[in-house]
């Protein structure tokens, strides 16, 4: 047999390298900085550094940022040799590199500006959105054409956890960022309220499935075996690991929404799916762990394998947690609170971040021919790393119970114990401080690791072009008498592509042709009306500020809950919500019924200083709101775009809206000079209050602001 | 157009069938998975899972 030479590209291998542990420091950097900000919320001193602008960022830095380039790493690195072939175009490597960064780059400016479309982990207006889909596909050209002229008949496991990620997320990102352009950076999801918010989660809950998760189990098929030096432990299992998941993950998302205005049954298929996830996810964390049988004692001197073994366990705790966290009555405790926080830190920080820098300190030394340059260094970022990701973790499950316990206490007499909610934030305020040192000595770990990393390069010899040579592979393949069908499916990418496709392409659409085309299943309630334009213009700066990020906008049907914030939503309430704004962590109280609560004038002096209103609270002060002027230029094309969703404005009612959104901007003026607040009716804090006094209106018309 | 495909799918009838069929292509699924698992013979999975130490 003829054997063929050919060189591995490592070029693009190290550039991502390089741009994840980047990144990687800018995430966390934004996240601890967020972090701080709770602590003192003075941090929040302008406007584009306000929290609710960085958390998406430091959200979106490290998912799409620091892991997504660690993925690109690792498939760059990993498919050539199991492939035994060069990527397929240096020109799509470098197309798919520069288009990343360059994503990156206008993600973190847009997000800052308050250019977001208000949906958690999508939030990216629609020209990026179409930017990371042609990126994607170039990803996807380059890896199917080196799958397509591989060496090797066989797909490794790995390539399959490649080729499943490759096009779920492909699916995912183009169904989830559907959306009418209004202008260049703004947009309107085309789905609202209810439906919205099941697309939102299908999607939030599988890019954590399909980002955060298989393709890191395809790095750690490839990486753990390569660094332990023996195969890993049940092939067997890792099949059954692979179809189980993609088969379970998709249908998991609605456990994001249990008690909330999600038709029943959907909830139920929500949390059915994520409890049986426990078993693949365990079946791939002990094949994971029981790789390194019989080597445990390397794991005492190898820094590599102590890095994988604690992201493996991490990974073992995180999937153990979430399928609990599925279940409703535990659901109860954890949505809305720092439970979820710290649950994803345990995923983020120990199973991402620990494999990441694992693979790193052994790539690193392999691309730049010389070994790691201090593995006490490393040890020292392994330690750092390890009791930072317990001080951040403990102290947040520790606030959770305290506040959830806190929130639902009553009096004997059967009123709230705690009825203002910033007494229960006081109360926890000591478990963030703890929480942002954690995340402080996580970050510390990290840039010994970096500076490791960059010594490491510093003392050896980049190696570009990796001489290899293989075998070709021949056209016929002879198939043995009794060839199993798994094996066609294995030796053809394009069939294990459509298979997965259509394995994860079936819970998307069980999950969602019911809701969307079965009527019943969001009864329309006749007094809910669609926003006024003032009003609309002030959600869109709810949603700018990302008011979302801490403040809920969806009472569940709590006793508790019902008794502090009012009666509890009903799915018809939130139809003309583009995009829906039910939130997920509630870090303020929930708004879904604030409209009435209090007058304009409380409203217009806690957005210019919370502090004055409610002492203790940690909301940031939005006094740029005071100041700037309301865009009424985008109005018209606001309502347009409305009305091509379906939204009931009456026929020109675009062209005259502006005059409406001035008769209840006087108002509105006329009601605070009456508290002795002199304002222009052009000010965006007008909007914002015609927005906030609407909230939840719709069912209890007859109630006039009180004090 | 979303609203277009909406008002013809509403009126799907036996739309309810949708949960079964997916419960029989799970099913059928598994099964095939585990029988090919099972039956897989050793000297093949091992030469699968030596393919990272070929390089």
């Amino acid at each position: 047999m003829e054997i063929e030479k050919f060189s591995y590209d490592n070029r693009y291998t190290r550039n991502f390298a390089i741009a994840t542990f980047v990144w990687s420091l800018v995430g966390m950097l934004v996240g601890l900085i967020a972090a701080l900000q709770l602590l003192i919320p003075e941090l929040n001193f302008i406007e584009q550094a306000t929290f609710g602008r960085l958390r998406p960022l430091h959200t979106n830095a490290v998912i799409f940022a620091f892991v997504g380039n660690g993925i690109f790493m690792g498939v760059y690195y990993s498919l050539q040799r199991l492939c035994k072939t060069r990527m397929w175009s240096d020109t799509l490597s470098a197309i798919h590199f520069w288009g990343w960064q360059l994503i990156i780059v206008a993600a973190a400016v847009t997000l800052v500006f308050g250019f977001t479309s208000g949906k958690e982990y999508a939030e990216l207006e629609w020209p990026i959105d179409v930017a990371i889909t042609i990126v994607w596909v170039v990803f996807g050209i380059n890896i199917f054409g080196t799958i397509l002229t591989r060496r090797e008949r066989h797909l490794y496991v790995a390539i399959w956890f490649y080729i499943a990620t490759w096009i779920t997320v492909a699916m995912l990102h183009i169904v989830n960022s559907m959306a009418i352009p209004v202008n260049i950076l703004k947009s309107y999801s085309m789905y609202a309220g209810v439906q919205d918010a099941l697309v939102q989660w299908w999607y939030g809950h599988n890019a954590v499935a399909f980002f955060l998760t298989t393709p890191y189990l395809g790095l750690m098929y490839y990486f753990l075996p390569k660094a332990a030096g023996r195969p890993v432990y049940s092939y067997r299992l890792s099949i059954i690991h692979f179809w189980a998941l993609i088969f379970l993950y998709i249908w998991a998302g609605p456990h994001h929404l249990l008690y909330t205005a999600l038709p029943d049954w959907a909830q139920s298929l929500g949390t059915v799916f994520s409890v049986m996830l426990l078993a693949p996810s365990w079946g791939g964390m002990i094949n994971g762990l029981l790789t390194l049988r019989g080597a445990w004692d390397k794991v005492r001197d190898d820094v590599v394998l102590k890095f994988y073994v604690v992201a493996i366990t991490a990974y073992g705790m995180a999937t153990f947690e979430g399928p609990l966290l599925s279940i409703k009555s535990v659901n109860a405790i954890s949505h809305y609170t720092d439970w979820t926080i710290a649950h994803v830190h345990v995923g983020a920080l120990g199973w991402n971040g620990f494999l990441t820098f694992g693979i790193l300190f052994w790539l690193i030394p392999k691309l730049f021919q010389t070994e790691l340059y201090s593995r006490k260094l490393a040890n020292i970022h392994f330690w750092l790393g390890t009791l930072g990701i317990l001080f951040y973790v403990v102290p947040l499950y520790w606030a959770a119970l305290a506040q959830w316990s806190m929130l639902r206490q009553f009096t004997p007499e059967g009123i709230l114990k705690y009825p203002n909610f910033i007494e229960t934030v006081t109360a926890i305020m000591p478990m963030y401080y703890l929480r942002a040192f954690g995340g402080s000595l996580y970050l510390i770990g990290a840039c010994f690791g970096v500076w490791n990393l960059i010594k490491t390069a510093k003392q050896g010899k980049f190696l570009a072009n990796e001489d290899a040579e293989a075998p070709a592979l021949p056209k016929t393949y002879e198939t043995h008498s009794n060839e199993h069908w798994h094996r066609w499916i294995e030796r053809k990418p394009i069939q294990l592509l459509l298979l997965s496709f259509i394995v994860v392409g079936i819970g998307g659409v069980i999950e969602f042709v019911p809701t969307f085309l079965v009527q019943s299943n969001i009864p329309t309630i006749a007094s809910v009306k669609p926003y006024t334009p003032l009003e609309l213009q002030g959600r869109d700066l709810y949603i700018r500020d990302g008011c979302y990020v801490c403040h809920s906008q969806m009472i569940r049907p709590f006793r508790a809950e019902v008794a502090r914030y009012g009666d509890y939503s009903k799915a018809g309430e939130f139809v003309y919500d583009y995009p829906f704004q039910w939130g997920s962590k509630r870090t303020g109280p929930d708004i879904a019924r604030e409209g009435g609560k209090y007058p304009d004038s409380w409203h217009y002096n806690h957005m210019d200083d919370p502090r004055t209103m409610s002492p203790g609270s940690i909301m940031p002060p939005y006094p740029f709101m005071l100041e700037n002027d309301l865009d009424i230029s985008t109005t018209e094309s606001k309502i347009r775009a409305m009305q091509i969703l379906g939204v009931p404005y009456p026929k020109g009612y675009e062209k005259i809206a502006n005059q409406d959104l001035e008769k209840q901007a006087k108002k509105i003026q006329a009601n605070l000079k009456k508290d002795g607040i002199e304002t222009s009716e052009k000010k965006e804090i007008i909007a914002m209050i015609a927005y906030l006094q609407r909230l939840g209106t719709d069912l209890k018309p007859n109630e006039t602001p009180t004090k | 157009m979303f609203s277009f495909i909406k008002k013809y799918a509403t009126t799907i009838s036996g739309i309810d069938l949708y949960p079964s069929i997916s419960l029989v292509i799970f099913v059928t699924l598994f099964v095939a998975m585990f029988l090919f698992v099972i039956k897989a013979n050793k000297k093949y999975i091992q030469e699968l899972e030596n393919i990272p130490f070929h390089d």
